[in-house]
């Protein structure tokens, strides 16, 4: 039976590397639901699996700002509408202002939490609405949630909400079967992680598509027996 | 296909949560929503007949709205007794074949209502083995009159099914003779229909105290593997 997936961030970092590596195996999954902010790199993705699809699969491309909640209500119920569902849902999309806590903007602060938080709730609730029952979600949060880091409080504070709001989820999606996984990944070469830590060398750290190995991971038989909260992977 | 009459009627006195205890929160949702979730996943459930105490059609209304219940359902006012209720529910059944659960029995599953289903049969009752001993007793007196062999009683469950024109008959035929019946099971076969019973599971408990609350909350709250 054919499957969709709906990723958020899907432009570029692990987003991007999760729709690939989903979208160039010969796998259950037809559908796939991209959403990203406007973009160079967002509109090379959509390009290059336009052009190069060898298993015929669908691409349905969204451009949103997941900071826009009411656009995402109106654009799930789009999604349901041309798709008819979403089995697996990967919550990625992420948005950081490092910064000291004197000098956080307030308005930096809840998009933050807008974009990390309430976006990813906002997307489950609105599917159940619609009447969506998901096989999987996939919460990517942070180590950065799971301890505190001078001058990453607004980011880390919205990764300890989505840790603990996947835990919450996990428990009350589990009376349609629907599994929910949150992972924390550690150092991962990202446009996000070269803001929080610019003079890194991203070549030494994790990449992107060894977390997207994960993510595939979960949708295998195999995966079926993570039953964890909070997944975290590292280099 | 079935309709299913969903009992959710009562005001739960004996729970003593201020309200009617199917808005009850157990494992961090109201009580009723299980049996909907769980009767919304099976296909040949067609309709589901839903009653409501009263001033409280909007609140059951919007559950069924929040949790996206696909299977249509009919709301109808519940009666003084669950007897009542029964009898007023099942003409807005629209199927030959009706099911009869109730919100306060948490547990149940999809794989309940399939049992019922799949089953050749059409008057069909979940029922418990009882593994304590019972005895018949004479309140007035306080004195105990007899034994009661524990192989031949069974503990009445629900969900059951039956054919809507023999459950019509039995409500008829007690209407006529002014019985009450506390369950339709019974009910039926006291006027002169077949039913059958399978074995039921001991977690399928009716949530009637406080403790049940708090023994359906830790059933329901994950099945732990520690």
């Amino acid at each position: 039976m054919s499957k969709s997936i709906l990723i958020t961030g899907a432009s570029k970092g692990i987003g991007a590397a999760t729709a690939e590596r989903f979208f160039y195996a010969d796998n259950d999954i037809t559908d796939f639901i991209l959403l990203a902010r406007q973009s160079e790199d967002f509109e090379k993705l959509i390009g290059r699996l336009t052009d190069d699809n060898p298993y015929g699969k669908r691409v349905l491309p969204h451009v949103i700002d997941l900071n826009d909640r009411a656009r995402i209500v109106g654009l799930m119920r789009d999604v349901m509408a041309e798709a008819g569902k979403v089995d697996y849902l990967v919550n990625n999309a992420g948005y950081t202002a490092p910064c000291a806590l004197q000098q956080i903007e307030f308005a930096d602060f809840e998009r933050t939490i807008g974009v990390n938080l309430y976006a990813p709730f906002t997307i489950v609730q609105e599917l159940l609405h619609c009447g969506n029952t998901f096989e999987l979600i996939v919460n990517i949060a942070s180590t950065a949630g799971m301890g505190g880091r001078p001058g990453w409080l607004t980011y880390g504070a919205s990764k300890a909400a989505v840790i603990n709001m996947s835990e919450a989820m996990k428990e009350e999606l589990s009376i349609y079967g629907t599994r929910v996984v949150c992972i924390s990944p550690g150092r991962c070469a990202t446009d996000l992680r070269r803001k929080l830590a610019p003079d890194e060398d991203p070549s030494t750290i994790m990449q992107p598509e060894q977390v997207a190995s994960v993510i595939d991971m979960l949708t295998s038989e195999v995966g079926t027996l993570v039953d964890s909260q909070n997944l975290v992977v590292r280099q | 296909m079935y309709s299913l009459m969903l009992l959710n009627g009562g005001i739960g006195s004996r729970v003593a949560a201020g309200r009617p205890k199917q808005f009850i929160d157990v494992a961090g949702r109201p009580i009723i929503v299980y049996s909907l979730v769980a009767a919304d996943a099976v296909p040949e459930i067609t309709q589901i007949v839903l009653n409501f105490p009263e001033g409280f059609r909007e609140e059951i209304e919007r559950l069924v709205t929040d949790y996206a219940i696909q299977t249509p359902v009919t709301y109808v006012p519940a009666g003084e007794s669950r007897h009542e209720s029964v009898a007023a529910m099942l003409p807005a059944c629209e199927s030959d074949h009706v099911l009869i659960h109730e919100s306060a029995r948490p547990m149940v599953t999809a794989a309940d209502f399939k049992q019922l289903v799949t089953d050749p049969r059409d008057n069909v009752s979940l029922m418990l083995p009882i593994p304590f001993t019972v005895a018949p007793v004479d309140p007035d007196s306080g004195l105990v009159t007899g034994s009661l062999e524990r192989d031949r009683l069974r503990n009445v469950q629900l969900p059951q099914k039956f054919l809507k024109a023999d459950l019509a008959d039995a409500h008829r035929k007690a209407a006529e003779q002014q019985l009450v019946f506390t369950e339709d099971a019974t009910l039926c076969a006291v006027t002169g229909h077949d039913v059958h019973f399978i074995d039921g599971q001991d977690t399928n408990l009716k949530v009637t105290t406080p403790t049940d609350v708090k023994l359906a909350g830790f059933l329901l709250g994950g099945d732990e593997d520690v």
